[in-house]
Parts: structure tokens; sequence; C-alpha cells
């Protein structure tokens, strides 16, 4: 996500940002990685049952990390999630005129925040502020 | 016929058992490949969606838990950003 806020912070001015929340890639009762356990990033999360559950780990995220992006968070139907492909991780630019310029790939070996900067430096130039 | 039942039950079981090995390198271990298996290839979809398609509306809730608002309402008059993720 560190790329993601740096490119938030480079074109924030430029181009609105949308992080949609959706349903748990590593929870604790389904593929738990060796990466989330406490002693390492301490992410131990069960998949949430109810909406409830889901803000509370997208509140934790949040203020974990400082994130400053706008936040969604999907319905339990996962609507947002279905509509988009979007499991377990997935990038889109939509354009002004609500049609989708660019559809990213599923993560986590085809989600590359690198071709969103390329697309906004195409069209807004290369724009880096200094790093957090 | 029989011999080449034989044969062929071999040979269909090395390749699942070639598989199987090959995902669990992928996947980090036997246990992360049976997972992988069961809870992440029944997720994983490329869905219909292309360059060019109107964007599809959905309704998202707010971080308080309460307030709810469309996607398509932030799409104003500059690109919009989408990054859809969880936190594990």
């Amino acid at each position: 996500m560190g790329d993601i806020t740096q490119i938030y912070k480079d074109y924030g001015d430029r181009a609105d940002f949308l992080t949609i929340y959706i349903r748990e890639a590593h929870p604790l009762d389904e593929w738990q990685m060796k990466s989330n356990d406490k002693d390492k990033d301490n992410v131990c999360y069960v998949q949430p049952k109810t909406l409830e559950q889901r803000i509370n780990i997208a509140n934790d995220f949040t203020q974990r990390f400082k994130f400053p992006l706008p936040f969604g968070v999907d319905e339990m139907n996962n609507a947002a999630n279905n509509a988009y492909a979007a499991w377990p991780e997935r990038l889109y630019i939509i354009d002004e005129s609500g049609h989708i310029s660019y559809k990213g790939g599923n993560g986590p070996f085809k989600y590359d925040p690198k071709e969103v900067r390329a697309w906004l430096a195409q069209r807004y130039g290369d724009v880096k502020h200094a790093g957090s | 016929m029989k011999r080449w039942l034989i044969w062929t039950t071999v040979f269909v079981g090395s390749l699942l058992v070639l598989a199987f090995v090959g995902l669990s390198f992928m996947a980090g271990s036997p246990k992360d490949a049976l997972a992988m298996v069961r809870f992440a290839l029944p997720h994983m979809h490329v869905g219909n969606l292309k360059p060019g398609d109107s964007a599809p509306d959905v309704q998202l809730v707010a971080l308080d838990g309460k307030n709810r608002f469309h996607l398509r309402e932030r799409i104003k008059e500059r690109p919009l950003v989408l990054i859809f993720g969880s936190f594990t």
C-alpha cells in the first residue's frame, strides 16, 4: 500500500482516489499466511461475517497505517467485489466520462501500482514529491 | 486392455502429484497449496469488464459503518483511481 499512498501524494491534486475494502484475502480461518503471524506483520483476523466486523477491520487498517486515501467498504453481499472481479486486490482507473480506462490484473502477482503511475504520468507528466 | 488402464492411471496420477508438488512450491508449502485451492481459486476471477466499458455502480459503506454512498458519485471532472484490497 506504500506505493499507492505515494501515488496519491503525487497525483491527488489531479485525480480522485477511492480505496474499496473487500473480503479478506488471508484470514485466520481460511488461508492464513506465515507473514501475517503475530510475530511478523500481526494481521490476524477471521473472515468477517457481519458488516460491523468488516468495518472494524477497515478502521484498524486505516488507523494503523494512517491511510490518507478516501475509503469505502464493500457490503456483505460483496457487490463491489463481484462487479469488479476485484479479489484479492485489483486496480482500476475510471475516466471522467465514467468509462474504464485501465484495468489492472488480479493481485498479488499482477497487481502493479507502477502501471497506474505510468497512466497518470502519461496524462499529467512525471510528478514525484518527497517520500514520507 | 487391463495393462492400458493401469498405465493411464499411473500417468494421470503422476501428473496430479507433479501438479500438487509444483503448487506447493509456488504457494510455500503443501498446506498452503491446499488452502490456495480451497480458499483462493474459487474467489479469483478475471471478470468481464474491459477498458471502454461503463464503470458499474455499487453502493459502499463509509468507515463510520452507517453512511452509504455510490461509487459513481465519486466520478467527477477528473480520473478516478480505484484500489480494491483487504488488510491481510
